[in-house]
């Protein structure tokens, strides 16, 4: 049983999951409490151990499905399992034919090894070839001028192909190496091969997309400026933009005395007993002087990405200059701007006025506001840069479209990026029913965000911002 | 009480009015033989908090609850020094310290003895114990609830670990206090915030999502007996709808036993939409989510 739980767990590994060895060590001395042929609890077992987010769930349940029924099912004959030796005859057969084709293959299977042994009944390596290949960041090499985001998808080709050349062979050997007397139809051999290349062609396509069950997202918010409230920011008049600022100015100078009444609320701690008794000192041992312990405050630091392309152009100001009013009410907040690349913003906003401030973000940061917007890119850049910014305090607030023109998203680096700090909040400009059309890839993150919300109106922003802060 | 087995557990969860599926009674008997912490996860409403409640009733163990919230930190959930005390006992200590001082020959032989009562002051004759300390101080084992442990903070989650992996917490002036019994801890998330990797490592994992239509109605059937048949089948249905909507706040279990026991007090033996319409506060807690469910009402109704 050890043999068979460790080999699991390394395949839930392999596919992404963190499991650590006193999580098999727990299952170990948990598996003597159940009945371990009830499936149920079997199952119920791995699950409480080795998945500690809800998240995580579906793969898991995946990994579970894979490794304990199909692989299982396809490799061992039942009806065979009473003879001493642990191969059936099929499975003989399945392995003379593996190792054929590595023979003809020669110098070439060594990169089909991962497949092979996948083929053989031990899908580990295979599983984390797969997964590297979802997870994958391309170096960005020099040699190659044209810019593009597109490694996953060659890498992923890459392994079709070799699939197709396994499959080919193995239908032909299966040919080949039917011998008179076997308890088993060279129909069975190819079924075999055909299922389990199959599946791995599946394991490799299907993207992981994992369940966000925590989600929380807000699509309404209670509408409280009628006129200019549900108007979209990009199509507001000159004059509707006027009310708009001051609506938006009242909010930051709510937010500020709020900032405020929190200062003066931290000297409210509790007594401080040392230092009281110390003091009394001074006056014969009579506590004339309470001390008390104060809390510093906690500073919950924001970091914010914000799109500065031409697509979400108008509504980029006002996303900006919502930027710039939170960054003069805290002091946490770090603002970066990007399009392709990223660039740090928050010195522009500290030396200017806000319009001016805004300006340069366009003229000064060092962003090519004409690139295409790839997302994936800039969280890698990001990722090597700036990732130091996030920490288990940190708010992520991310203020874009999604639309990525068709680039790969690189999902995973904000999943991580989602790992590392307090939240990860997304504010989409656009109406929810477009985020899932075109290429918008606001359903592929969405996965990752504790909470997505559109905000395209002065609405939605002030109940943002209200929720954020008070 | 100790749980045989998992059917055992089954029984009596439901002996003590709460059902749960085999999943859940599975996590619980596996925590409570190898005694390590369960950290329950899943939408507001869905029986976590009861969960616990149930356990320690059927357990026969007292219930401690912790509430966690932003700000939390360990004076409020391990331990106090009582203040009151400590400055009480300085006055009567400055009467007492001539005689203290009266045998000491030089300055610093009397320096040195008040010195040695100092100690006095943070031993545990003044400290307070708060939930945590209580439940591995009890003498008798007991159920402690850490409630939304999502919403404390990352320090007090870490100050966490050492009481979730060796049931023992450290007070810097007295040194570190072992426990006596090892209680039955849950931990409870509405994911507001992911706990750290060392955390779950330290629990088992058990998600509890709405209940299914059937077992639903077994738990209306179960907190007001002798409602109609036909009744409840329309009632879970709808509300079971109305959960996939797009609300601010779905409706929970709890809000489905508030309506029913209100369409009970109205005698109503079938739900139509202008009945829907006027016991909606039962269900629904925000104005906006309401004007959505009106505008929807024929759909919704199963």
């Amino acid at each position: 049983m050890l043999d068979m739980i460790t080999k699991f767990s390394a395949c839930c590994k392999a596919a992404g999951l963190k499991v650590s060895p006193l999580e098999v060590i727990d299952c170990m001395s948990q598996l003597r409490h159940v009945d371990a042929t009830d499936e149920a609890a079997f199952r119920t077992l791995l699950m409480a151990n080795f998945v500690k987010s809800r998240r995580d769930q579906p793969r898991f349940l995946e990994i579970y499905k894979l490794f304990f029924h199909e692989l299982r099912t396809s490799f061992q004959d039942h009806n065979e399992e009473t003879t001493d030796d642990p191969d059936t005859p099929k499975q003989k057969r399945v392995k003379e034919i593996i190792e054929r084709i590595r023979e003809d293959l020669g110098m070439e299977a060594e990169a089909l090894d991962n497949l092979l042994d996948y083929l053989g009944g031990d899908p580990e390596d295979f599983l984390s070839e797969v997964q590297e290949i979802h997870n994958m960041v391309e170096q960005r090499s020099l040699a190659i001028k044209v810019k593009s985001n597109m490694g996953q998808l060659s890498n992923r080709l890459s392994v079709m192909l070799k699939i197709n050349q396994i499959r080919q062979k193995a239908l032909q050997l299966a040919g080949e190496l039917d011998a008179p007397g076997d308890t088993f139809t060279r129909k069975e051999i190819e079924a075999y091969f055909g299922t389990m290349l199959d599946r791995s062609f599946d394991l490799l396509t299907r993207d992981k997309r994992p369940d966000n069950v925590a989600l929380k997202e807000v699509s309404r918010t209670d509408p409280r400026f009628l006129d200019i409230g549900e108007k979209p920011f990009a199509t507001l008049t000159p004059f509707e933009m006027e009310r708009t600022k001051e609506v938006t100015d009242r909010l930051v100078r709510k937010l500020k005395d709020l900032a405020t009444r929190r200062y003066a609320a931290r000297n409210k701690g509790v007594l401080d007993i040392r230092k009281t008794l110390r003091r009394a000192g001074r006056f014969q041992g009579v506590p004339l002087e309470l001390h008390f312990k104060n809390k510093p405050l906690r500073k919950g630091k924001i970091v914010a990405l914000c799109d500065v392309s031409g697509s979400v152009w108008s509504v980029a100001r006002f996303m900006l200059a919502i930027l710039y009013s939170l960054q003069e009410c805290f002091n946490g907040i770090k603002s970066f701007a990007f399009v392709s690349d990223v660039a740090e913003i928050t010195p522009l906003f500290r030396d200017n006025p806000v319009n001016d401030a805004i300006e340069k973000v366009f003229s000064e940061s060092g962003i090519d506001t004409r690139m295409l917007t790839d997302y994936g890119s800039s969280f890698v850049r990001f990722r090597e840069r700036h990732m130091q910014e996030l920490s288990t305090k940190t708010t992520l607030l991310i203020i874009g479209d999604a639309r990525s023109n068709y680039q790969n998203p690189h999902q995973e680096i904000l999943e991580e990026m989602r790992d590392r700090c307090r939240r990860v909040i997304w504010l989409n400009p656009e109406p929810m029913n477009t985020w899932n059309s075109g290429d918008s890839e606001m359903f592929t993150y969405r996965a990752h965000c504790n909470e997505i919300r559109p905000c395209r109106n002065l609405n939605q922003l002030v109940t943002f911002i209200e929720e954020l802060v008070l | 009480m100790e749980f045989r087995n998992v059917e055992h557990v089954i029984e009596a969860l439901s002996a003590s009015r709460y059902i749960p599926s085999t999943e859940i009674a599975t996590v619980v008997y596996l925590a409570a033989v190898t005694q390590k912490p369960i950290l329950v996860e899943g939408p507001a409403g869905v029986g976590k908090t009861e969960l616990a409640k149930s356990i320690s009733l059927c357990m026969d163990r007292p219930l401690i609850r912790m509430q966690c919230y932003e700000g939390l930190d360990e004076a409020k959930a391990l331990y106090e020094w009582e203040y009151a005390k400590q400055l009480l006992y300085t006055q009567m200590v400055r009467d007492k310290i001539h005689s203290v001082v009266d045998s000491a020959d030089t300055l610093s032989e009397a320096v040195e003895k008040i010195s040695e009562q100092e100690d006095a002051f943070f031993s545990e004759r003044f400290l307070q114990p708060r939930p945590l300390l209580k439940a591995i101080q009890s003498e008798k084992p007991v159920v402690l609830l850490i409630d939304e442990v999502d919403k404390s903070d990352p320090e007090f989650e870490a100050f966490l670990l050492e009481l979730l992996s060796d049931f023992q917490v450290s007070i810097p002036e007295i040194g570190t206090i072992k426990a006596k019994t090892i209680p039955f801890v849950l931990l409870t998330s509405n994911n507001y915030r992911d706990m750290s990797d060392a955390l779950k490592r330290r629990c088992i994992h058990l998600y509890i999502d709405y209940p299914a239509i059937e077992t639903e109605k077994e738990i209306v059937r179960l907190k007001i007996p002798g409602i109609e048949e036909a009744l409840l089948d329309k009632l879970v249905r709808t509300v079971s709808n109305m959960r996939a909507l797009d609300l601010k706040k779905r409706p929970c279990i709890s809000e489905t036993l508030d309506w029913a026991q209100s369409l009970m007090v109205l005698q109503a033996d079938s739900i139509t939409p202008a009945l829907l319409a006027s016991t909606l506060n039962m269900l629904i807690k925000f104005k906006s989510d309401a004007e959505l469910v009106k505008e929807r009402l024929e759909t919704i109704i199963a």
